[in-house]
């Protein structure tokens, strides 16, 4: 069909070659288009990427003085260094908690809205609100909601008489991870909210009025019925989540630069303290942890999206 | 089938979603108010009463923000960096958007495989050796080394999203233009940017609104007072004034302010702008 060329229409093959022609371009025309951004990627991406996995095998003094160590640093990293371990642990915790927290408690807001809640197009601006703000502005206004003289939180807890419950919650190593990862999940559940919202919305109609026909209660709707379909979405989610958790940097490091005693110190703050802040003077080392939490948050992204979809192909 | 009777009980059925609902708004709304109103009201008087509302509206304490620190310093090294970031990135990230949509060539695949593959690098990956590298560039503390970097840094995504919208634009439209003797950079110029504007605004929002609030790169790339973006200058506001709580709230307010302002106005393109590289 495509090879024949209608007689009636003189201009056929013309067409046909301005087909070919619109999809080809000159090697100066793709140059023109590619160059600045390929030039750029080369430069500021490219090359510091392949320079860190180079630093990593490497101790980098000041004024660039360089000495190959091979493998020492990641055998250092990994036998011997006690804080990396701790920031590991802590990383760990923050990202699995905050990041079901993050999912659930989204999917929950949403189904409020979705549920018919009253001024939902005005609760749904308000409650994205917190996503647009700065770590910055987000963690001076939380460092202020714990303190513990005169913040919000412990303020409430003593006018509802649990004033016993009271905590210098970023001053204790027991609750500043806590505190630091409630912060998180408070920042980002408006954007989980509208993700979910839009899939919410996109639902067929059919299936969840052929659910309400079957009598069947909002419970049972939302586990067999809405949460099923939903899947794309909360892979997506989960594996978005994850990522931006497993390198949490910015929060921690304007509320508490990862104190007190290392309670909140994660691989991130720690990479940029043992670069900049540690009298160490080694860009090595550091470039040893981010290369290794690289591989690792790879690895953990693979296995995720290939377990998550594998079961999606064998429901459908 | 429910009797009027029964409306009562369907009130308190739906009154733990009202109560949680409320809850929310407050917790999610609440802190900004409170800043808003401390940004209004002296240090003395936050401390004598934290939650007070101002007795006196002390608006000169944003003009003593303004003037005391380097906030209209910082205010204008945002805005350059964000903006010339922001058009560069538009008109790199559209470029190389419609060469990835629209033309066949060899290369194709790999030229894309490497652009995208910045979706999955984290700058922690980068930053250090970008630190060196700005260094030896002499690009280190310059606006314009963060502004490279920024451009490079947020490629990946605007192209991402940029050539899904763009590849669906009907390839009929670039054969009539080719027809009519348009060249290839006319053809970009006057149909796939036209027509791609709403994509194209997208990506500006979701740049604008990251960039501004971008915190790593310029706390690494960054150390002179006059260089420093938004971000840094209230975290360097905040050391310097560490117990002028009523100083601090109204430094924090100058930075909010201009951002509910916006969303007020355009809050649905912000709300889609924000989530477009996770809403299909």
């Amino acid at each position: 069909m495509t090879g024949v060329v209608p007689r009636a229409r003189p201009w056929g093959r013309g067409e046909a070659g301005a087909e070919v022609s619109a999809r080809r371009a000159s090697l100066a025309t793709l140059f023109i288009f590619l160059a600045p951004a390929l030039l750029l990627y080369a430069a500021f991406t490219v090359y510091p990427v392949l320079r860190t996995f180079w630093n990593s095998i490497h101790t980098i003094g000041p004024h660039n003085v360089q000495e190959l160590v091979g493998a020492a640093n990641f055998t250092q990293l990994l036998t011997s260094d006690r804080v990396f371990w701790k920031a590991v642990g802590n990383t760990a915790i923050f990202t699995i908690i905050a990041t079901i927290a993050d999912v659930l408690g989204g999917l929950l807001l949403a189904l409020c809205l979705f549920s018919g809640a009253p001024l939902a197009k005005l609760l749904r601006v308000v409650w994205f609100t917190p996503v647009l703000m700065s770590y910055v502005v987000v963690g001076i206004i939380w460092v202020w909601i714990y303190d513990y003289d005169w913040g919000l939180a412990n303020f409430i807890l003593r006018s509802v008489g649990l004033g016993a419950l009271e905590q210098s919650w970023l001053g204790d190593p027991r609750t500043a991870l806590w505190s630091v990862m409630a912060t998180h999940v408070w920042k980002w559940l408006g954007f989980n909210m509208i993700v979910f919202l839009a899939a919410l919305y996109a639902l067929p109609e059919e299936v969840l009025g052929a659910a309400e026909l079957d009598n069947c209660g909002w419970i049972a709707k939302l586990v067999y019925v809405i949460i099923p379909m939903l899947r794309p979405t909360i892979v997506n989610l989960l594996v978005l989540s994850f990522v931006g958790k497993m390198m949490i940097f910015d929060l921690v490091w304007i509320m508490t630069g990862g104190g007190p005693l290392w309670s909140t110190e994660t691989v991130s703050t720690y990479v940029y303290k043992r670069a900049f802040d540690w009298n160490t003077f080694d860009l090595g080392y550091p470039s040893a942890i981010a290369v290794l939490w690289f591989i690792i948050i790879l690895v953990f992204v693979f296995a995720m999206t290939q377990l998550l979809r594998q079961r999606d192909r064998l429901e459908f | 089938m429910i009797g009027p009777g029964y409306q009562w009980l369907a009130h308190l059925r739906r009154s733990p979603l009202l109560l949680f609902v409320l809850l929310y708004t407050a917790l999610s709304g609440g802190p900004f108010l409170w800043v808003a109103v401390m940004s209004l009201r002296t240090t003395p008087e936050i401390f004598a009463s934290p939650y007070a509302l101002p007795s006196h509206l002390h608006w000169e304490k944003f003009a003593d923000a303004w003037t005391r620190s380097n906030y209209s310093t910082y205010f204008w090294n945002s805005t350059i960096v964000v903006v010339t970031a922001v058009v560069l990135l538009t008109v790199i990230g559209a470029m190389v958007a419609h060469c990835l949509a629209r033309y066949h060539f060899r290369g194709n695949r790999v030229a894309r495989f490497v652009i995208l593959s910045g979706l999955i690098l984290p700058p922690q990956l980068l930053i250090l050796s970008l630190f060196q590298i700005l260094l030896e560039f002499s690009l280190y503390n310059t606006l314009t080394g963060l502004i490279l970097v920024y451009v490079a840094g947020h490629l990946a995504m605007t192209v991402y999203i940029l050539e899904g919208f763009f590849a669906q634009i009907p390839q009929d439209l670039f054969d009539a233009a080719r027809l009519d003797g348009y060249s290839d950079l006319e053809i970009f110029w006057r149909i796939t940017l036209p027509i791609g504007a709403p994509a194209l605004f997208t990506t500006v929002t979701l740049n604008f609104i990251i960039l501004w609030n971008e915190f790593l790169y310029a706390v690494v790339l960054l150390t002179e007072d006059d260089k420093r973006t938004l971000p840094l200058g209230i975290m360097h506001f905040m050391g310097s004034h560490q117990l002028d709580i009523g100083m601090l709230a109204t430094g924090l307010m100058i930075a909010i302010a201009p951002i509910i302002l916006l969303y007020g106005f355009f809050s649905e393109t912000m709300i889609k702008g924000m989530t477009a590289g996770a809403v299909r």
